[in-house]
């Protein structure tokens, strides 16, 4: 997950969209997962997700997205199907005497589906869209306060900083001795709150430092009008229209 | 003590470590130099099995660092990060140096005992909240309370990074004085004038390749390895090098009694 949700710089048509048909396209994709019940149509819309990382050039990235979740996806199933007890009995699991339902087992399909396709949208248009960028074109466009659109950037630019001042951090405990590296997942989730106060204080410096070097750089004298750069709807943000019409129209019909 | 046998490491496709073969006795001092990029950090994370070789094999005290686990290693050997920040996690100083304690499973009275001591050598007001201290003092506390559990190997990765000369001398006395009890200590630096005052030997790396392994002495004269390694000799190693039988000379008391002795001839 290193470099997770990063810019990755490239020549793709997706690099070259518009921020704004890219952040459309994005919600488009993770709302229809919503509007529609159908299992196949939401495998289809991972297809979707997967087959814009590998036109990009992150499918790396999209894989790791995909393969981190698919683990979380299996525990999700498991307690999901074992609690739903509506539809028709499949078979019912010896010595507990618990059913698992036809009805168990689509709507759990459908929720690890749903959590896979929806996670796959933002984190491929975030890798193919700069940050700067993001925020020129919520103020330009959808005359979003800079403020906010500058809160929201730093929301997410400051994920993945925060993953690798974790990552530290726990190699710095690991290294003094503190079992981060035991197999044992309960005592590995019990040594992490310890480590909040290091990632705390180290995020409240980062934070301090750089709303400090915004304001030094003039930060609330910004109006939508101050960006130089200039966000053309063109030919490839028509490919961006396409997808989200033959999604749209897919999602309604099946 | 340390051996490192054939160690390639690489993070994704190339080798970021290539090849490293050395050995390093109990007690020695060794500095690991390079520029930047060269692999210093990475080979660093070597020693405590942080990062675990792709091939070869890192033997610490006779434990391979492949099958041993790092928190098991923290016994053996202590690692200071450049930032002290993310090693401090409790609210006093006495509390962290306990922690550390912990760490290790000491037993309460000992832990008590040496922190007691670690708290007298170093001057530490117990209940300080650490996070109220300026950046050197955060690094003390972080070597404190690595030494408090008297490991055999001390791993140092830049320690006197953003510390002032002060700073930097106190934190390097007191691992010279550690190192004189028989501590063996491996600091990672580029500070060339460092080297020359606490070092004994000298690894040199450049590429993820090691160059030279020898005494400090004679590293330090060798523009041959410097220069391919990228590295500046010291100002008064430079210096001498442009005088005649200025040869043995490496520290500023060296160079001034020279002159001392070349004035009185």
């Amino acid at each position: 997950m290193k470099g997770f949700l990063d810019y990755k710089d490239g020549n793709s048509i997706f690099h070259k969209m518009n921020p704004l048909s890219k952040l459309f396209l994005a919600v488009v994709l993770c709302a229809m997962c919503f509007v529609s019940s159908n299992i196949y149509f939401v495998a289809g819309v991972i297809v979707i997700n997967l087959l814009i990382a590998f036109a990009a050039g992150i499918h790396k990235m999209a894989l790791s997205i995909l393969s981190g979740l698919l683990k979380l996806s299996i525990v999700l199933f498991i307690v999901q199907v074992l609690f739903v007890r509506s539809g028709n009995a499949l078979f019912t699991i010896p010595g507990l005497n618990l059913p698992i339902t036809d009805d168990g087992v689509y709507f759990s399909l459908l929720f690890v589906l749903r959590l896979l396709a929806t996670a796959l949208p933002l984190a491929v248009m975030l890798s193919v869209t700069q940050m700067s960028d993001l925020a020129n074109v919520m103020v330009s466009k959808l005359k979003i306060p800079y403020k906010y659109a500058f809160a929201v950037i730093t929301v997410i630019r400051f994920i993945p900083v925060f993953a690798s001042e974790m990552a530290g951090i726990i190699e710095s405990q690991t290294a003094r001795g503190v079992e981060f590296d035991t197999k044992n997942i309960f005592r590995k989730i019990g040594l992490i709150i310890p480590l909040c106060v290091p990632l705390l204080i180290s995020s409240v410096k980062k934070i301090d430092s750089s709303a400090i070097a915004a304001e030094l750089r003039g930060f609330n004298r910004r109006t939508s009008k101050s960006g130089y750069k200039k966000y053309p709807f063109g030919g490839n943000d028509i490919f961006a229209v396409l997808i989200c019409a033959v999604v749209i129209t897919a999602g309604i019909m099946i | 003590m340390i051996e490192f046998k054939n160690v390639c490491f690489r993070y994704e496709t190339e080798d970021t470590i290539k090849n490293l073969n050395f050995h390093i006795e109990k007690g020695d001092f060794v500095a690991i130099l390079g520029s930047n990029g060269a692999g210093k950090t990475t080979m660093s994370k070597l020693f405590n099995g942080i990062l675990k070789p792709t091939s070869g094999d890192v033997v610490i005290n006779g434990l391979n660092t492949k099958t041993t686990r790092t928190s098991m290693l923290a016994k053996h050997i202590g690692f200071l990060f450049q930032n002290p920040d993310r090693q401090i996690c409790k609210n006093t100083i006495r509390d962290e140096l306990m922690f550390s304690m912990e760490c290790i499973g000491a037993d309460n009275a000992d832990a008590q005992k040496r922190v007691d001591t670690i708290i007298e050598k170093f001057g530490f007001d117990p209940s300080h909240d650490p996070f109220s201290l300026s950046r050197g003092e955060r690094q003390k506390i972080a070597l404190a309370s690595i030494i408090v559990t008297e490991p055999d190997v001390l791993v140092l990765d830049e320690p006197t990074t953003g510390l002032d000369y002060a700073e930097c001398m106190q934190i390097l006395n007191i691992v010279s004085e550690l190192n004189s009890r028989g501590t063996t200590v491996v600091m990672v630096t580029h500070d060339m004038e460092l080297v020359l005052d606490f070092a004994k030997k000298v690894l040199v790396m450049t590429d993820g390749r090691m160059i030279a392994f020898d005494e400090m002495r004679k590293v330090m004269k060798n523009m041959e390895v410097l220069s391919e390694a990228r590295l500046l000799p010291p100002q008064i190693a430079d210096l001498a090098l442009r005088f005649e039988g200025f040869d043995d000379v490496y520290t500023h008391e060296e160079m001034f009694q020279k002159i001392k002795e070349k004035v009185r001839v």
